[in-house]
């Protein structure tokens, strides 16, 4: 299964990439990184990810703008929310949109390998 | 404009320790907020957030480069770049403003981070005559959290 991430910390990117490849999730295969929803789009067309870890704050264009395009490219993407954002709204708002996960920052090890092989195994 | 009450102050107080109690493992030790009007204990590396609608100003968490480095060993970023350590402390603004979402709402509505080295100790834009500022110890470190935050409406 193909992974693209995107969130425009470049540390957080690089934890996200590090956590899959100590976890070693054997379907998993990182296709690339983006650090906005535009250039999320574009690495999108390219490499047909089929999960996406996707931040919600970020220049140039959101993460939630970012989720609406994704899934109207694709409606069986499964996209994963790593946020902050921790009010109610604004989880309600990205599920609309089309995400199917949400995993608040700050997470652990764990709990993102959880929340992503939840959302593979939806 | 209202002042934002002691329970708004440990929203942000809460935001901190959990940060560091979850990439850690470690609690750190959050000291009582004071108010300040100047002199505001800057570090090496600063991470601002400004928020809107329904408030006004800036959250700031400023942190000595040897503590950010340490928490990027932590993390397992081996990495430790100017520009690493200036990511570390714009996503630490950014995760504890986001949490503090959790109390305050959508209606503070938080930038992307601006992150900043060697700042001075006068704030550019203050919005309170006095703001809170809250020191963070963790292992021998110390770090400083500045919440220069109004309601206005």
């Amino acid at each position: 299964m193909k992974l693209m991430i995107v969130d425009d910390s470049k540390i957080i990117r690089s934890r996200i990439a590090r956590i899959m490849a100590d976890a070693t999730l054997p379907a998993i295969e990182i296709v690339g990184f983006a650090a906005n929803g535009n250039d999320a789009i574009s690495l999108f067309k390219a490499t047909h990810p089929q999960v996406v870890t996707m931040d919600l704050t970020m220049p140039e264009m959101d993460g939630v703008e970012c989720t609406t395009l994704l899934t109207e490219l694709d409606s069986n993407v499964k996209i994963l929310i790593i946020s902050a954002l921790s009010d109610k709204a604004t989880a309600i708002q990205a599920l609309k949109n089309g995400a199917e996960g949400f995993l608040y920052k700050p997470f652990t090890d764990a709990e993102l390998i959880n929340a992503l092989l939840e959302l593979i195994e939806e | 404009m209202s002042d934002l009450s002691e329970k708004d102050i440990e929203v942000f107080i809460e935001a901190i320790g959990s940060y560091f109690k979850q990439i850690t493992q470690e609690a750190a030790s959050i000291g009582v907020a004071y108010l300040a009007a100047n002199a505001f204990p800057m570090n090496d590396f600063t991470g601002m957030i400004k928020v809107s609608a329904d408030y006004e100003g800036a959250l700031y968490f400023s942190a000595p480069s040897a503590m950010l480095r340490h928490l990027l060993t932590v993390m397992k970023e081996t990495n430790q770049s100017e520009e690493n350590l200036l990511d570390a402390v714009g996503e630490i603004a950014n995760t504890i403003s986001g949490n503090a979402r959790k109390y305050f709402g959508e209606n503070m509505v938080i930038s992307i981070p601006e992150k900043v080295s060697g700042l001075t100790s006068k704030l550019d834009h203050q919005s309170r005559r006095h703001a809170y500022v809250i020191i963070i110890k963790w292992k021998h470190y110390s770090a400083s959290l500045i919440v220069d935050i109004s309601r206005i409406r």
